[in-house]
């Protein structure tokens, strides 16, 4: 199965991204979108799937913000 | 020349034969950009598809003010280039290459338009997965608060 992703970022003031990867998404799962890395939060399927292709939108927010909320 | 195996891993040629996508290998080439390299600019004739077989590029659109801002960045196994393939435009945006080492599969735009009307099945094909990658990139659009 391939999963079509498009990455969407909580928070700031960044485009995200989309691209296709061979293992679906994990919450907690860190991700490199550009020169930034961000943190999976919520995985949601926005299409049915279609042959060997997964459609998924992917909440993500910057790992700083995850790191911050994280207990110390 | 992109082997028909890695092919299938890009929605554009999701429903493709191994035979069809033979032939669509034979019409590009692969092209390696390191980050800061600019693989197409906003304006520009639209001579070109771009399938991203690895690495990622950043999309910079350019407003009416003239300042250019970051709308996405794309990874392995989307197209660049489908907007001006399907309304023969100018280019919509700059696409800037965002790490070394990304590699694209690039496909003259008139040899692609020539083989879907030579073969209208593959032509089909092709046209609906382009419907439905601008689609989901609509959707990506739609749901990213930087673009609000």
């Amino acid at each position: 199965m391939i999963y079509k992703v498009s990455y969407v970022v909580k928070g700031g003031n960044f485009p995200g991204g989309i691209k296709n990867e061979t293992e679906r998404p994990v919450i907690g799962q860190k991700v490199r979108i550009g020169p930034h890395t961000f943190e999976v939060i919520e995985i949601l399927e926005i299409m049915p799937p279609r042959d060997d292709f997964q459609f998924l939108h992917v909440t993500v927010q910057p790992v700083e913000a995850a790191e911050q909320k994280a207990p110390s | 020349m992109a082997t028909p195996s890695i092919m299938k891993h890009v929605e554009l040629f999701r429903g493709l034969s191994d035979e069809q996508l033979a032939q669509v290998a034979l019409l590009g080439q692969e092209e390696v950009y390191q980050t800061g390299d600019i693989l197409c600019e906003q304006d520009a004739p639209g001579d070109n598809v771009f399938i991203i077989m690895r690495g990622q590029v950043e999309i910079r659109v350019r407003d009416r003010s003239g300042a250019q801002h970051s709308a996405v960045y794309l990874g392995a196994g989307q197209v660049i280039g489908e907007m001006a393939l399907v309304d023969e435009g100018k280019r919509s945006a700059t696409v800037i290459a965002a790490e070394d080492g990304t590699t694209v599969f690039s496909i003259p735009s008139d040899e692609f338009v020539r083989l879907c009307k030579t073969d209208t099945h593959i032509g089909y094909l092709l046209m609906r997965n382009i419907a439905q990658d601008l689609s989901f990139k609509l959707r990506h659009g739609n749901t990213n608060p930087s673009s609000d």
